[in-house]
Order: C-alpha cells, then structure tokens, then sequence
C-alpha cells in the first residue's frame, strides 16, 4: 500500500506574517476611505433616521470588508505560496492537519463577537426609529395601481403625485393601499413601508435637507410598476405654507376668521396633548424637550418675551402659532443662534379655533 | 477485526445485489437505479437551466434602455417571474438534490442505491412534468409577480399563476419524497462502520438538505393550495375584504422560501467541502464543525424566515427576533468559509476546473454572504429592500454560490459518471470568463439599488442607464461563457479520454469503482474504518472488491501515474 | 428485485416478505422511518393551515366574525361533531384491537375488528357530508369558512384516503400477504389511521370548542 510522506509543518508558512500585515494595512486604509466616504454627496440624507442608517451601513461595510479582504487575500496568499509545483511528485501531497482547536475557537469568538456588536447597534438604532419625532404633521399616502395618493388634514380632496412636507417638523405618515400590496420608498429618506390593503403601517421621519425627493413603489404591483414614482417636495415651512393655503384656495376651503377670545383651554389642553407635547412640556422654560417649558408664559422670569420683547399675550402666542418660530434669526432680523424650528400653523395642521384654544388653554396656565 | 467479520457474515438487504434490468425503457428511462435518475435530473436540469437563462438575458435585453420596451410589460413580468421560479425550483433544487445527491450520495456511503427506489424513480418524473407546466403557462398568460407572487396581486394575476400554483405544488411533492428518501438511506444505509463522524462532508450536507426539504416543502404546500383555492374557488385567505390577510401569504410562503435558499446552498457547500480536500491534498479542516454548522444553518433556517418581511407590515416588534437570530446563522456560515481557508493553507493545490470553481465560489459566496447582513439589520433593510441591492446579493449567493458549486461538482464528478474526462484548458476558459463575466453583471446591481432602482421594472430612471447597460452587455458574456461548458461536455462524451476510476486520487467511496460505476455501485460492500480525508495513508477501506479491468487505483509512489491531463 | 418488482400478483408479492429475516428487519427499520417521516411532513401541511387559521382569527377583532351585512356568524354546533369525533375515536380504537388480534394471530378477530374500523371511518365521512350540508358558513363567504371547510376537507381527504388503504390491507390479510411477523402494511396502516385521528382531535378542539 502506497504511504506518501506528507512535507513537514515549518511555522506558517513563508511570508504570512508580512502578507497579514499587508492585508491589515489594506483593510485600514479602506476602512479609513469607507468612513469618510460622503455619502449624502451620492444619495442625499435628507431626513432625520437617514444619517443614522448611513453609519450603520458604514459600521457594516467596514467589518464586512475586513471580512472580505482577509478571506480573498489569503485566499490568494495561500493559492500561490502552497500551490503544487511542476518539480512536486504527482502524487504529492500537502501537510496532514485535521483541525485546530484554538484557532476555531477564535474564529468562533470573534465573529461571535463582531455578530454581537453589530446586533446591539442596529437594535439601538431600530429603537432609535421606533422612537422617532412624530405627529406634528399627521397625513396619510394611498397606494394604487399605479400612482400615490395623499391626503392632508383638513384638506378635502387628496394630493396625486406630488408630496410636500415642511423642513423641520416631524412628520407621521399612515400608508395603505386601495387595492394591491404597493410600497413606499423615499431613498434620500431611507425608509420603505409597504402599502398593505387592510393594514395601516406608520412612519415617523422629520425632514432636515430642503430639496425635490423621489418616492417609489418597491413592491410589484402590477403592469406599471416600474413607471409608480412620485415626488416629495421638503420645502421650507413658507414655501410649504404657500402650496397648502393653494391647496386649500383649489378646493375652495376657506377657514373662519381667528377670534381668539373664544378659545377654549379645555380644547387646548386636548390639543397640547396631542401635538405640542412632543416638542413642548408645561414645566418651567427650562424644562426643554425640543423647545422650553409652556408653563409659565406669563410669570416665568426666565421666558425672553419672544416677539414683541413685552410680556406676553395671546396675540404674541397666536403669531407663533401661525408663523412658526425659527429663533432671533428670523424673527424682526436680529442675528443670533438658531433654536431649532417651531412649525408654523400649516405644518401643524391648525385651524383658527385651534390657535385660540391652544392660546386660551396656555394662559390659563400658572 | 469486528467490523470485518460482521461485514463478511453480512447478508443484509441491501447487500443483496439484483439483477441487471433489461431493456432500454427499464434501463434508462424509468430505471430504479440512482445513478440513471440522478443523470435524468441533470439533463431535465440543464434544459431548465438553459430556459431560465435565456428568459434572464430576455430581461437583460429590456433593461439595455431605460424606457425598455421589447416586450410589453405584462410579457416582461412574466419573464422574469419564471427565470426565478425556473431557477430556483426546476433548475437548482432539483439538481443539487435529485441531480449530484442521487449520483453521488449512495456511491459515497457505500450503497448500492438509495432506500426507496421506487419512490425515487416516482419523485423523478414529477420534475419533468413541473417544468413543463411552470414554463408552458407563457401560453396562456405567464404569472408576474415573481417567483414570491404576494396577493393581492397573484389572486388577480394572469391565467398562468394557477399553473405556477401546480407546477410548484408537484416539484414541491417530488422535493419532499426525495428528502425523505435521503434521510431513511443517510440513517440506514451507511457501509457498515461509518458512523456519522466518518462520513463524507457531502452526505453531511445532503442530510441537512433532506432535512429541510422535508420538512419545509409542505408549508409551501399549504400556501400554493391556498392561493390555487382563493383563485379558483374564490375562498378568502388572502383577501382583506373578507378578513384575509395577505400578510398570511408572506409568513407561509418565507416559512418555506428561507429554508429552501440553505436546500440550494447546502449541497454546494458539500460539494466545495469535497473539491477542497482532493486538489489541495489534505484533510478538510475542521470537518467536525463543518458537519456541525451545516445541522446549525439547516435548523437556524427554519427561524429566520420573516428577515424578508421587515417593511410588510408585520407587527414592529417581530423584526428584532427574526434579525438577531439572522445575524447568528453568519457564524456557523463563518466558520464554514474559515475553514475552507484553512483546507488551503499547507496544501499542494492543484487548480483543475473544479477547484478554481471552487475558489471562485470562496470569493463571490463570501461576497454574497457579507452583503446578507446588511440586509438582516433592520434600519439597513428599509432602505435595500425590493431594490436592486436584494438582486445583487441573490445572484452572488445563488449563482456565485450554487451554480459555481454545481459547476465544481460537474467539473469533478464528470468522469466518474461518463467514464470520460474534460478538457482542462476548456475547463480554465470557462472558470475565468464565467467569474469576471459573473462579478462585472452583478455587481453593479448593488450600487444601482443602494441609489434608487427597484426591483421587478420593466423601466427605469434614465440615470440609472449606464450601470444597467454594464450589467446587460457582461451578462451576454456570462452566457456565452456557458457555451464553453456545453462544448467541452459535448466533445468528452463524443471523444473525451477515457477516465480512470480515480482521475483525482481522491478517498471517497465513489473513486474506489470504475468510471461509470457499475450498476450495483459495489461488488461487495466495504467497511470503512476511518473518514476519508487522511491523504498518504491507504484508503481506510476493507473488502473492496476492484474492478477485473481497472488497474490497482490506489495511490502509488513512484513514477508518475498519468491521471489527468 | 427490479423485474419481479413489476409483478404484483399474490404469489409475487407474498414472496418478497418471505426474504431472510436479518433483511426483513431492516427493510422494516427502513420502510417505518420513510413512513414516519412522511407523516411528520404531513403534520406540517397541517400545521400550516392550522397557522393560518390562528393567524385570520386573530386578526379580526371579533371571532366568529362579522359578516358583510354586519350579522355576526354563528359559531359552530358542538354536539353532533362530538358524536361524529366520537364515531372516528371509537375506530382509532377499534384498529387497535385489530392489531393487537393479528399478532396474537386471531385473523377472525382481526377481520372483525378492521370491518368495524372501516365501518366506522366511513361513517365519520358521512357524518363530514351531514356536517357539511347543515354549517351556516360558505366555503367562500368568509375567513370561517374558508379554514374550516380548507381544514377539514383536507383532513376528509386523508380519512378517505386511509379507508380505501384499510380495505386494501384488509384484502391483501385475507390474501396471506402478510405473516404473524411480516406485517409492515398493517402497522402503517395504523400508524396512518392514527395520524388521522390526532389530526382530528387538533382541528375538533380548534374550530368547536376554542
């Protein structure tokens, strides 16, 4: 019986040490062009979770490119330095190693480790998007074959096609579908629900970056899938306030007059609870969640009497209400530092009642 | 020696070698002999798989333009919903189970045939059948919804999705009768003294296989009956209107689907675990925990399945099970990958066609593999699902990992099943135009989903046209690269060198007959008294009874014996 | 053997059980594992359409649900499926005792007891067909519907199936097919005729009594 003498172990090999090197230095300058790669340059990040979901995927393709290059290279390393050699016996053969223990352990640890870190992130950032800023523009969008429909408050008729939403407000979006299974899809916004006949899902998203978006329909649907596409307009909240009061114009909506003597804080109370408290607490003006504590407008010392620079008055509090508040930056044009952005009454979907409610509720506080 | 004498004393049943059948119907076309059957799965196999390609380079042409219209959109839709379905269930499946597991697996446990011959020979000519009513629905209406074909869309779909709903049904019937075949002969038919931890890596991954075929394939069952149902007899499953839920759909197809992408992996990554060894001269390393992890990915895989459910509308908080536990089946798949390395390293590798496929498959199944996390994180996915991404890293995993494997496989398994060797240099031409053709087709498709293409369009943005023309034009050389295939096995068969019984001195039990094998596979059964990966030492076999007209196969000092060229 | 393999007639076919008994033991092993396995796969058919019935139920608020004019359906009567369950319980065990009579080699008893199984198994049918006729619930009307009628056809089916496979076994005992140890046919049959009464107590439980 043939016994062919297998060639003896001598270290690991000529030049691992310098090719693991190599491959390390390899998958650090890669690393390195992954996570200062401008991604938003590419596809832009143009609401709130999409700068989060980028880091993710950086986080992802720097391991899973580590992964990769140390699998190729020494893939490659290996193919060459143990490849048979014309001067080999044909029968040759190479080193008799069934396994090493030590070393499957490390490479059960490690990846075990890495699968660790890579789930805790992304459940933090999963726990991140389900806590996502919602709800100050509530809408809904309606798939069908094959284009999206989309229905604002208050506004009577829905909006085909085209979607606008105002820059700086959270906004919560129902989708469903009329008939089919269709889906929702904003790349710059990077998130995608389907549209489900009998199903309601909810996205909360709070648009950052002004510009013209696509929406797209990622689920086949039928003979014009691909041609299902929409625009989704971020404006500034002026330019936002505008399209919708034309909106309104369109469909003959008109508003009563604001008689902010009839307001009613009950109502406002209501109202707070659904809209403003997100954003707002009825605490002290320090006590900030977005924007400061409502609940002592008028005798908190802290409060800077925005607006008209006296103490305040439900005039004062019905022009923020209408206006929105983007800081001393836009407001009478003295210069200072932005405090984020207060939506205006379009963006908040208020009605004159509201205004009056909401500023008889809040005055009523002490 | 023990193990010796119960092997001389045994006459057991399927020791017992039966008479050769007559005549050419018993002896080829309804043979009960595995090895005739698990050829007749390749040739209906590669049929299918020239359909299904053809139909993808159907979609190719569309998407050369943006406004694509070559087909209309209905004919596009049912194009590609049948190369999918056509791939995944009359092309891969078939053939890593039906195909290489009927050739190969009886041969490697030192059998004669499996357990249930008739139930194969049955399980066989259902295929056929399938193939044949899944490819004939064109005639009245293709269905277009895919190969996943979510109601409401496939309630209303063309004539065609009810034959879609047969065909899948009855491959769906074959696939279980061949798991259940596999797991009585893996369990009751091994030669005696391979015990589980002596067998080949091979049958390791066909029981994993068989496993899951039989358990999953009737999930899917439930779901086609019940989309054949609501289409025909209008019974409400999926339809909202009268309570159905169409997310029902989802959960009983993915139940099955996610299972049956390991059914058409696993197989692959048997036949990697065998290529490796033999071309680099060494044992597998790690083959405990490579045999182990397969169990683990064949049982992970039945609790992943919602990770294609993430944007459906299922409840929010379902999404962080399903994607941990997605996460963890990348270890066992790791340790798979490492070890394959490790096979590498110390070796005295020789790179025959088998074994570049096989380090090709290294390459783009790792690739597939890492592209699969990004899409099992849940933030990740909202943005990379039913886009071109999900296209790319199915293609790296299916093509770049079953196919290749399958092509390792044909490129090894070739001469023990024709007695015929191929052409190497062919073989060469093949691996390094299929690989580069294969990576510049698909991966394009990842960036062209990451920035905003959908999946399943017949038109796209028009900024979106360079990347899909890359894509387009390398697929028509990853067709034609085929054709180097089909040559070299056309001239082999016609005037190929005569294959000797072990061409790649490899250790397994198949390499101990003639090539072709006889039809009872063994003169007497062997007794194996180790697993077959220890290169040098004599084959760890007793009782082999060799061949009256092969020369001594077994590894020879000395001067050189010619094997392969 | 391949060729005698084609020849079902009753000496062929007692001869294949007549082999060395080594070979028959393991044939035995073989065939009970393959047949196992295949029931197991038919419990996940089951249990499919099970999951899909606890999923459309509980995705509606109310159970039975509310039907388009806004009437609620009625749930299901209790007493004649029990009686009928009763019918395919009672010849669950009366197959019992039909095996337990032939391997104590009482083919007499035997032959009594798989009539009465197969009596009785028909009977359950007739009473599905009764069941049937008199639920007030469509096939396609509603979710309700649609599970139950799915579920329980499916289930029918099987029973049908297992009744002509016990008149077949019953023949092929009576042809001296099978031995006081040879008998593989009729532990499937059993095993398969029990399969189909836990199935039954499954969907009794799911659609009468939950």
């Amino acid at each position: 019986m043939a016994q062919l003498t297998a060639p003896e172990q001598k270290g690991l090999g000529p030049g691992f040490w310098p090719v693991t090197t190599a491959l390390t230095v390899a998958n650090a300058v890669i690393s390195y062009f992954i996570v200062v790669l401008p991604i938003e340059k590419y596809l832009p990040e143009a609401a709130a979770p999409a700068g989060d979901i980028d880091w993710l995927f950086k986080f992802m393709s720097v391991i899973g490119n580590a992964i990769f290059v140390y699998v190729v290279g020494y893939m490659l390393y290996f193919c060459w330095v143990w490849r048979r050699r014309p001067s080999d016996a044909p029968d040759a053969i190479g080193i008799q190693v069934h396994d090493s223990p030590s070393l499957e352990l490390w490479w059960t640890i490690i990846p075990s480790i890495l699968v660790l870190l890579l789930a805790i992130f992304s459940v933090r950032i999963w726990i991140n998007l389900q806590n996502s800023l919602g709800d100050v523009l509530t809408m809904e969008a309606i798939g069908q074959q094959f284009k999206y429909e989309f229905r604002y408050p208050r506004l009577k008729q829905p909006v085909f096609n085209d979607m606008h939403i105002p820059v700086g407000t959270p906004v919560t979006l129902h989708v469903t579908s009329s008939d089919v299974i269709h889906s929702f899809w904003v790349p710059e916004v990077r998130l995608k629900y389907d549209m489900v006949p009998g199903l309601v899902q909810t996205l909360r998203f709070t648009p950052e970056v002004i510009g013209k978006y696509r929406i797209i329909c990622t689920e086949f649907c039928g003979t014009n899938h691909g041609n299902m596409v929409a625009n989704l307009y971020i404006d500034s909240q002026q330019d936002f306030g505008r399209w919708i009061a034309g909106q309104f114009k369109a469909q003959g909506q008109t508003g009563g007059p604001l008689n902010l003597s009839a307001g009613q804080a009950a109502a406002g109370q209501q109202l707070f609870g659904e809209k403003c408290s997100t954003c707002h607490s009825v605490g002290p003006f320090t006590q900030k969640i977005v924007g400061p504590g409502l609940g002592h407008l008028t005798d908190d010392p802290a409060y800077p009497n925005l607006v008209t620079g006296k103490p305040v008055n439900a005039e004062d509090i019905a022009w923020i209400l209408v206006n929105g508040y983007q800081g001393p930056d836009n407001s009478q044009g003295k210069a200072g530092p932005s405090i984020g952005i207060m939506p205006n009454r379009q963006a908040n979907a208020l009605s004159n009642k509201d205004i009056a409610n909401l500023a008889a509720y809040l005055l009523s506080l002490k | 020696m023990a193990v010796a004498a119960a092997h001389a004393g045994a006459v057991g049943h399927h020791d017992h070698i039966h008479p050769e059948p007559e005549g050419f119907v018993a002896k080829y076309i309804f043979s009960l002999d595995a090895k005739v059957i698990g050829v007749q799965y390749m040739i209906a196999g590669l049929l299918f798989f020239i359909i299904s390609g053809l139909l993808a380079e159907v979609v190719r042409i569309q998407l050369l333009t943006p406004g694509g219209a070559i087909l209309k959109n209905d004919a596009y839709n049912g194009v590609y919903s049948l190369h999918a379905s056509g791939m995944v269930w009359m092309v891969v499946i078939p053939m890593m189970t039906g195909g290489f597991g009927n050739y190969v697996m009886p041969l490697m446990i030192g059998a004669r045939d499996v357990a249930f011959p008739w139930l194969n020979l049955t399980a066989f000519w259902m295929f056929p059948v399938a193939g044949v009513i899944l490819f004939s629905s064109f005639l009245i209406g293709a269905p277009d919804a895919g190969w996943t074909e979510y109601p409401p869309i496939s309630v209303q779909g063309p004539p065609g999705t009810t034959m879609w709903c047969i065909a899948i049904f009855l491959i769906g019937i074959s696939s279980t009768l061949t798991g259940i075949n596999f797991m009585v002969t893996i369990f009751k038919m091994r030669a005696p003294g391979m015990t589980f931890t002596r067998m080949p890596l091979f049958v390791w991954a066909q029981l994993a296989t068989a496993m899951l075929n039989m358990i999953a394939t009737t999930a899917l069952a439930g779901a086609l009956l019940a989309l054949f149902l609501e289409r025909v007899f209008d019974v409400p499953f999926y339809d909202p209107a009268r309570g159905g839920s169409p997310l029902l759909w989802q959960h009983m197809f993915w139940f099955y689907s996610h299972p049956a992408v390991y059914i058409m992996i696993l197989p692959a990554f048997g036949i990697i675990s065998e290529v490796f060894p033999t071309f680099a001269r060494k044992p597998i390393f790690g083959y405990k925990m490579i045999a182990f992890s397969s169990i683990a990915i064949a049982l992970l895989g039945f609790m992943v399945w919602a990770h294609h459910m993430f944007t459906s509308g299922m409840a929010p908080w379902l999404q962080l099970p399903f994607m941990i536990l997605t996460m963890v089946i990348a270890v066992p798949t790791g340790i798979k990958i490492f070890s394959w390395l490790a096979t590498l390293w110390g070796g005295k590798i020789d790179f025959q066609p088998a074994m570049l496929f096989a380090l090709g498959f290294l390459v783009v199944f790792t690739f597939g593999g890492i592209t699969g996390i990004f899409l099992s994180a849940v933030p990740v996915d909202l943005h990379e699902h039913g886009t071109y991404f999900v296209v790319a890293h199915i293609h790296y995993v299916l093509f770049g990992g079953s196919i290749f494997g399958a092509f390792a496989g044909v490129y090894y398994w070739w001469p023990k099943m024709t007695g015929r060797m191929l052409d190497r240099k062919l073989g060469v031409w093949h691996f390094w135009t299929t690989f580069l053709s294969f990576n510049v087709t698909f991966l394009p498709m990842h960036w062209l989903g990451l920035l905003g293409m959908p999946r399943r369009v017949a038109q796209y943005r028009p900024e979106f046209q360079f990347w899909n023309d890359v894509c387009s034009i390398a697929s028509f050389v990853l067709a034609a690269s085929t054709l180097i295939l089909f040559y070299n096995l056309a001239t082999s068969l016609i005037r190929g060198k005569r294959a000797p019984a072990n061409p790649w001195h490899a250790r397994t039990l198949e390499w101990t007959v003639s090539s072709p094998p006889p039809y009872y596979n063994f003169k007497t059964i062997p007794a194996v008294l180790k697993n077959p990966y220890n290169f040098g030492e004599p084959l760890p076999y007793i009782g082999l009874t060799l061949a009256e007209e092969e020369e001594d196969r077994l590894p020879k000092p000395g001067p050189a014996v010619p094997a392969h060229s | 053997m391949a060729v005698s393999a084609l020849n079902t007639s009753h000496e062929a076919v007692a001869a294949r059980y007549q082999n060395v008994d080594g070979a028959y033991a393991e044939q035995r092993d073989m065939r009970l594992m393959g047949f196992v396995l295949f029931l197991i796969s038919d419990v996940v058919l089951f249990s499919a359409f099970i999951f899909a019935y606890l999923y459309l139920r509980n995705s509606v608020p109310n159970w039975p649900p509310i039907n388009k004019d806004g009437v609620q359906l009625p749930r299901f009567d209790v007493a004649f499926a029990a009686i009928n369950s009763c019918v395919l319980f009672g010849s669950g065990a009366t197959m019992h005792f039909a095996m337990e009579n032939w391997k104590h080699l009482n083919k007499a008893a035997f032959n009594m007891w798989m009539l009465a199984t197969i009596v009785l198994g028909m009977t359950f049918l007739g009473g599905q067909a009764y069941e049937y006729h008199s639920v007030q619930v469509t096939w396609s009307g509603s979710t309700m519907g649609a599970t139950f009628f799915t579920l329980t056809g499916m289930h029918g089916f099987h029973v049908l199936v297992g009744v002509i496979y016990l008149i077949v076994l019953y023949i092929q005992a009576n042809r001296g097919v099978y031995t006081g140890s040879k008998y593989f046919g009729l532990t499937a049959g059993t095993l398969y005729w029990h399969f189909v009464d836990v199935i039954w107590v499954a969907l009794f439980y799911l659609f009468y009594l939950m």
